[in-house]
């Protein structure tokens, strides 16, 4: 009974997490991040690195209620303690070899096909990443400002002294034009 | 390049809806004729849609480190510290507790076998030394019915010799008779034969298996009783003491001479003597009697590893035995009286004796 009420407001969490609402988002990482802390620092982790298996496990999350195809089964602790739990096992073994694996983490964790798609978007967006630092300043901003923050070229034009926003399309151009051949270039040798 | 830029601008226009009715259908018709074109569309798009993925999770993260932020690192800090330590502490308890359960378990099962392998080992070795001497007289297994037909087609003792033989002796006038437990120990039907060749049925009453003894009634008519000429002695003898048995290793009365050996029996029994003194299967239940011809023992049984070494259970016991059976009076009456055998040479004590020897066959 108490954990279907649990599911319940878990699925509830969820549904805002979906939309966006911040407030979801923050109840959701108050409510997880001390287990995985507790558990990251058991096998020998840094505060860091509970940190950032934490917030991955959210971007995991985050990418699957995403996809509205996404029903939770088990409680939301569980799913992202297990989630964090496959991620801590698969930096442990990326940085250290297979020696250092204390034996409790070499349980299998049930997360494994979970976390496949997200390795692949994962990887999506260090291309990213990659490409969006090396095209250097102004473009990224110009980009970063039109396409993700939704700025008109009017107001980039005054934010980086353009006569017209005509000249700042230009530029505009040049840049998304650098960007996407940074980006494909890496991509599909990678892909 | 110039001409990339004008097509780039062409597709996000495109993409963007912000051509034209006229341009989009001109642009259409392009994407259709020119498959370069099409696809540099759908790379357009594609990219697009990782761009908006690469903000959106950037954006997250940029929430998330401000979440991070306002969380209370060092509370947060100290308790995962203590909680992890107390689980340390508690998994460290269990796994002491389970090798201290697993160790006991080892020994517990060690020692137990240890005991149960000795325990064995000693009581083969005991059972090997020691052997009753009474007298297997017919291996060959005789049907059930030959023996039933024998027994009741005739109203005396059955011809065929029984299946066991030991011996036993009168302790008192009017039938009773003693001999050692296993002798009679499971046995169907008891019969005694003296020298004389004079056999009766007999029936045990009274059985004691911790001293090896058992009392003999005579259960038969023609039975008539006699007064014993020997006395049975309560004291214990002293070592080195001539002794002198009669028994029937065979079907004939045997005479055997020795001495007492030692003040204890097999294993430190002190309910019996060490006699030196040969037997052989068929002495047992046979009175051991010293020179004065009182009873001072019942030969039980003799040790097989060494030659001449034979075990008697002491007449102190006999006697205790009988003060204990509440039945019959008659027995302590007349062993209680002065031997008539003191002072005669041997040869005429055995004479007197020998009438209240018995055979003791068994039949099972």
């Amino acid at each position: 009974m108490k954990q279907n009420q649990d599911i319940t407001r878990d699925r509830e969490l969820l549904l805002g997490l979906a939309k966006g609402e911040d407030k979801s988002l923050e109840i959701i990482y108050s409510e997880n991040f001390p287990v995985v802390l507790r558990m990251i620092l058991q096998h020998n982790g840094s505060e860091d690195d509970a940190k950032d298996v934490f917030q991955e496990a959210i971007i995991v999350l985050y990418e699957k209620v995403q996809k509205n195809d996404f029903t939770l089964s088990s409680r939301l602790k569980t799913f992202l303690y297990s989630v964090c739990r496959h991620l801590w096992l698969k930096k442990v073994q990326r940085t250290y070899g297979l020696y250092t694996l204390s034996p409790e983490l070499e349980e299998v964790i049930p997360a494994t096909e979970e976390l496949e798609e997200h390795y692949a978007k994962d990887q999506e967006f260090r291309i990213m990443e990659g490409a969006m630092s090396s095209i250097g300043q102004p473009c990224q901003t110009i980009l970063e400002d039109y396409y993700l923050h939704k700025k008109s070229m009017q107001e980039i034009a005054e934010k980086f002294g353009y006569t017209n926003a005509e000249n700042a399309k230009n530029q505009k151009y040049k840049c998304l034009m650098r960007l996407k051949k940074l980006f494909f270039d890496q991509y599909n040798t990678s892909i | 390049m110039k001409e990339d830029m004008i097509l780039l601008r062409d597709i996000e226009r495109y993409l963007e809806g912000e051509m034209s009715e006229q341009e989009k259908t001109a642009f259409d018709e392009l994407r259709r004729t020119n498959p370069l074109i099409n696809r540099q569309v759908e790379e357009h798009q594609l990219f697009l849609q990782h761009l908006g993925n690469y903000g959106q999770r950037q954006h997250l993260q940029a929430k998330l480190e401000k979440i991070h932020q306002q969380l209370d690192m060092p509370t947060l800090r100290k308790q995962a510290q203590d909680d992890n330590q107390a689980a340390k502490r508690l998994s460290i308890r269990r796994r002491t507790i389970t090798n201290l359960a697993a160790a006991a378990c080892i020994a517990l099962v060690t020692s137990l076998s240890t005991i149960a392998v000795i325990q064995n080992v000693a009581r083969n070795k005991s059972t090997a030394q020691y052997e009753d001497v009474r007298r297997v007289l017919n291996n060959i297994q005789r049907s059930q019915n030959a023996l039933i037909n024998d027994m009741n087609s005739k109203s005396k003792a059955p011809l065929n010799p029984g299946t066991y033989g030991g011996t036993g002796f009168a302790v008192s006038g009017n039938g009773y008779i003693v001999t050692n437990y296993h002798v009679v120990a499971g046995a169907d039907s008891v019969y005694v034969q003296n020298n004389k060749g004079e056999a009766f049925k007999a029936v045990s009453v009274f059985e004691d298996i911790s001293s090896d003894l058992a009392v003999l009634k005579i259960a038969d008519s023609t039975f008539k009783s006699q007064p014993l000429p020997y006395a049975l002695k309560p004291q214990s003898v002293k070592l080195g003491e001539e002794v002198f048995t009669m028994g029937f290793p065979r079907d004939e009365i045997v005479y055997g001479k020795g001495y007492i050996s030692a003040k204890t029996g097999f294993n430190g029994d002190t309910t019996a003597y060490q006699v030196s003194i040969p037997v052989n299967p068929g002495n047992s239940g046979a009175p051991l009697l010293d020179s004065k011809g009182d009873v001072v023992g019942i030969v039980t049984g003799k040790q097989t590893t060494s030659d001449g070494i034979a075990f008697a259970v002491k007449s102190a016991h006999l006697k205790h035995l009988l003060d204990e059976m509440p039945k019959d009076k008659q027995i302590r009456k007349d062993l209680n009286h002065k031997s008539h055998l003191d002072g005669m040479n041997r040869v005429d004590q055995i004479k007197k004796l020998e009438d209240f020897v018995y055979m003791v066959k068994v039949y099972n």
